[in-house]
């Protein structure tokens, strides 16, 4: 049973003037519960445009989208309660940060679902758990805050409302090598703690490699290739066309086999890597 | 929605009008305003009714696009046209015909010419106004307003015209910007179920709180980064700056003042001897 369902999503910007061009082009797929998807694609192909369809920011111009079978749209009064069902993380979410504290500014989503101050407290102390945040920083002013932190806190205020499915817009994009893989974790860290379903756009391929189970590539408005991440990266070629790339490891990889030596062309990630070549090492020399 | 402000409502074209230098159009318009306010009579002021209708004809912008402008300014033309009406002014001339409508608010032939003139007034002002934004880009615009006044830098005024029109480019250039940037915090909020649309004046004025937040913060932000920027490029103020686009006047400006000049003596004349 897919939670999330769109069927030929097409979305229109300014409509009816000189500057009319379609963003999302008879886009459909579906999306079973507790699977993470990447969204991939070069700049301009729709996806941040795609995302926003899915939690009812943006209207389609034609197409529906389902949740639980349902059109998101069935109850135009609803739609505050499908946005909390379905959570989306902007791109540099931390430019949304505007209250007095940490706690107050968590507190801001689960707040506008009209839930008790007892159930806020206790959702805030769960997220804040589960994505590292230490109980005193709860009293800080949010503007204290290191970028990653930042970022943190305001990741957590989307996470606070425990989505079904969470979005997250390019949730990497501008942290270091160790702020990522924190992001990364947490996010990972959700979508097993609350069997939530997971979108993520990113440029990154070594990211996708460690956490996406399929990858929607999309090119130039339209829907490319929807399938597991493995079979995706299997299509390199393809995905240097449309100015995408596969992650560095599977690069050096397939170097490799253009040099003649015979390698697997399933290897995504550095681990995968490391335990290829040792084996090879154990098991004596095939090739070189 | 938001992104259905445009400022200036420049449009791009390659006319006469556009093609002349940004100065003559702010100068021109501001005789013209002058002219307008200088004619008392319908003769001279349907000259210049026919000079503002012909350079809107080489302006080559949709009429439709000047009467939109004109639908935002109904109201004052309205009130404007009523109160006229009613009012019976310092003329001794009496009237041919008069229609009392009660208490003692009379209509005469006189005041009647009087609100139809008052309101033509308007719309050519208006009209004027609406080519030279048309016509011009704002970045233009600021370079002919900060040429223009240049001459106070011997009244010891230099840095200050520089400064003005610096700040008049800024501004211009972030509005655009600053809307984009609205929109995706209006969007960030929405998604975390902030109520926009609905609830009671003071709900929705508390609900602005999320958004103008981060935009201040974030303006605050983008200020420090411009002037940071503007300093690595060595920016010290107006002293010794050049420019890459010269303005210039050519013979189509000179032509243009001539045309308008003319009109403006021949209302002047008019004035005189009737």
């Amino acid at each position: 049973m897919s939670i999330l369902e769109v069927k030929n999503l097409t979305h229109t910007y300014d409509g009816n003037t000189p500057f009319m061009h379609d963003a999302v082009k008879n886009v459909s797929f579906s999306i079973s519960k507790g699977e993470v998807i990447g969204i991939i694609g070069h700049t301009g192909s729709g996806k941040s445009t795609l995302v926003q369809h899915l939690n009812g920011l943006l209207k389609a111009t034609e197409g529906e989208i389902l949740l639980d079978g349902v059109n998101i749209w069935e109850n135009k009064k609803n739609i505050r309660a499908i946005r909390s069902r379905v959570g989306l993380v902007f791109q540099y979410p931390e430019y949304q940060l505007f209250e007095d504290t940490v706690y107050r500014d968590i507190a801001f989503g689960p707040k506008n679902m009209g839930l008790s101050d007892d159930e806020i407290a206790n959702r805030i102390y769960e997220v804040c758990d589960l994505v590292g945040i230490k109980r005193d920083y709860l009293d800080k002013s949010p503007f204290d805050l290191s970028g990653g932190e930042k970022r943190r806190v305001a990741i957590a205020g989307v996470m606070a409302m425990q989505p079904e499915i969470i979005i997250f817009d390019e949730p990497v994009a501008g942290l270091d090598p160790q702020g990522r893989a924190n992001v990364i974790k947490m996010i990972n860290d959700y979508s097993k703690r609350y069997n939530a379903t997971v979108l993520i756009i990113s440029h990154n391929m070594e990211d996708m490699a460690l956490i996406a189970d399929k990858l929607l590539v999309m090119n130039k408005g339209e829907l490319a290739i929807f399938d597991t991440t493995e079979n995706v990266f299997r299509q390199h070629e393809r995905l240097i066309r449309m100015g995408l790339n596969v992650p560095i490891v599977t690069q050096v990889m397939l170097s490799l086999k253009q040099k003649g030596i015979d390698v697997p062309d399933n290897i995504f990630t550095v681990d995968q890597a490391v335990d290829y070549l040792l084996s090879l090492k154990q098991g004596g020399n095939r090739n070189a | 929605m938001l992104k259905d402000i445009t400022f200036g409502q420049y449009f791009e074209s390659k006319s006469f009008v556009h093609k002349l230098d940004p100065r003559t159009k702010l100068l021109l318009l501001l005789i013209i305003i002058i002219l307008i306010f200088i004619s008392k009579n319908w003769l001279s002021l349907l000259l210049v009714a026919l000079l503002i209708f012909s350079s809107m004809i080489f302006s080559k912008i949709p009429i439709k696009m000047y009467l939109k402008n004109l639908k935002a300014v109904l109201p004052i033309l309205i009130f404007t046209m009523i109160i006229n009406l009613f009012y019976a002014g310092s003329t001794t001339a009496t009237p041919k015909w008069s229609q009392n409508l009660f208490w003692n608010l009379t209509i005469t032939d006189i005041s009647l010419s009087r609100a139809v003139f008052m309101a033509s007034r308007i719309l050519l002002l208006i009209i004027v106004s609406a080519e030279l934004t048309y016509t011009t880009t704002p970045n233009d615009l600021t370079d002919a307003i900060e040429n223009l006044l240049s001459p106070l830098r011997f009244i010891g005024l230099k840095n200050a015209v520089h400064t003005l029109a610096m700040m008049m480019t800024i501004a211009l250039r972030f509005i655009p910007t600053l809307i984009e940037e609205t929109q995706k915090i209006m969007n960030a909020q929405k998604a975390r179920g902030a109520d926009l649309e609905n609830g009671k004046l003071i709900e929705r004025i508390k609900a602005l709180i999320p958004i103008l937040i981060p935009l201040l913060i974030s303006s605050v932000r983008r200020a420090y980064e411009l002037a940071e920027a503007m300093e690595c490029r060595c920016y010290n103020g107006g002293e010794g700056r050049i420019r890459m686009k010269q303005l210039k006047y050519n013979f189509d400006d000179f032509f243009t003042f001539l045309i308008v000049f003319i009109v403006g003596a021949t209302i002047i004349a008019i004035n005189i001897i009737l």
